[in-house]
């Protein structure tokens, strides 16, 4: 199966300031019709991945995570803390099912796995 | 000018991913491949020759050069003319002696997030509102629905959730820890302040270790 990068997410100050500014530039589409609120982004394209908007908190600059499937979320968390990781957002199960967790790499870069329901 | 840091072969200080350094060290290496590059010339070409140059006092330069002193601004000036630097150059220099060093900027980010942190548990009553909203009979794992029942916004209420998560307030699954179920709204505040002020203590003794 492998452990492709499944999604992109822009972590943004102004998240809706950023959706407009994305669409107008490149016809993404933006929709946040799901249970999370979350600003799914479909780019049109069936290639490359996808991606989504997440507000930044409070003082915190705007970047890119990347979103690394597994198949067990828990079990790459407990890898990635043995590997130096530090665990930002503990392993969560989102509305639909799907479970993810925000690690900062030893680097301090963040990214996060994520699990289909 | 620069072309003549060939002669001595030093990596840039700023551009080093291992050892990050003050940016205002750039214009103390300068001033140490200039010297160098004169004594491969000639020799015998003294310190006090190279003071003399430059127009400064000796013991000045040398601390200036070993790093144990920062060069003023009029200093800056003064040498990077002698030095043929362009008033362009002169200004990056001058600029460089101003900016924190990537450990400062680091610490200082550091510090600015965990206050912020901490602020918005101090003013964000959504946080206990959505503690309580997961305890309560009839709770949806619904965004939407939780910012319609608190009266902030999405945005907000994605924040306030994962902010929960991060201190270990709520779990994986959205519900409150038990522990909380007794706590005033007022004790839920304090507890949830000493989880931001523990985070943060983590934070520094990870940071005093890594060196920034």
């Amino acid at each position: 199966m492998g452990n492709p990068v499944v999604q992109f997410q822009i972590v943004s100050a102004a998240p809706e300031e950023t959706a407009g500014f994305y669409a107008s530039l490149f016809g993404w589409t933006v929709d946040a019709n799901n249970p999370m609120g979350y600003r799914q982004i479909d780019t049109g394209s069936k290639a490359g991945i996808q991606g989504g908007i997440w507000p930044a908190p409070p003082h915190a600059p705007s970047f890119v995570q990347l979103f690394i499937g597994v198949a067990d979320v828990k079990s790459s968390v407990a890898q990635a803390v043995e590997l130096g990781a530090k665990v930002i957002i503990p392993p969560t199960v989102l509305p639909e099912g799907e479970e993810m967790a925000v690690l900062h790499d030893p680097q301090g870069m963040s990214f996060a796995v994520w699990q289909p329901a | 000018m620069w072309g003549k840091c060939g002669a001595i072969s030093r990596p840039n200080p700023c551009e080093s991913a291992a050892a990050p350094v003050r940016l205002g060290e750039v214009f103390r290496q300068r001033l140490n491949v200039e010297f160098a590059t004169r004594r491969q010339t000639n020799p015998r070409y003294s310190l006090r020759a190279f003071a003399a140059f430059l127009q400064t006092d000796h013991s000045t330069l040398s601390k200036v050069m070993q790093g144990n002193r920062r060069a003023t601004v009029k200093q800056i000036r003064g040498m990077g003319k002698k030095l043929g630097m362009s008033p362009e150059e002169i200004a990056v220099h001058l600029a460089a002696e101003h900016v924190p060093d990537a450990s400062t900027a680091r610490r200082q980010a550091r510090l600015r997030r965990w206050t912020a942190e901490a602020l918005a548990v101090v003013g964000g009553a959504e946080h206990w509102e959505i503690l309580r909203l997961c305890r309560a009979p009839g709770f949806r794992k619904d965004c939407r629905w939780i910012a319609a029942q608190t009266g902030v916004g999405v945005d907000q209420v994605n924040l306030a959730l994962t902010r929960l998560l991060r201190l270990g307030l709520i779990d994986g699954r959205w519900h409150a820890q038990t522990a909380l179920a007794e706590l005033t709204e007022a004790e839920f505040r304090k507890l949830a302040l000493a989880r931001v002020r523990q985070k943060a203590a983590e934070d520094h003794i990870e940071f005093a270790k890594t060196k920034g």
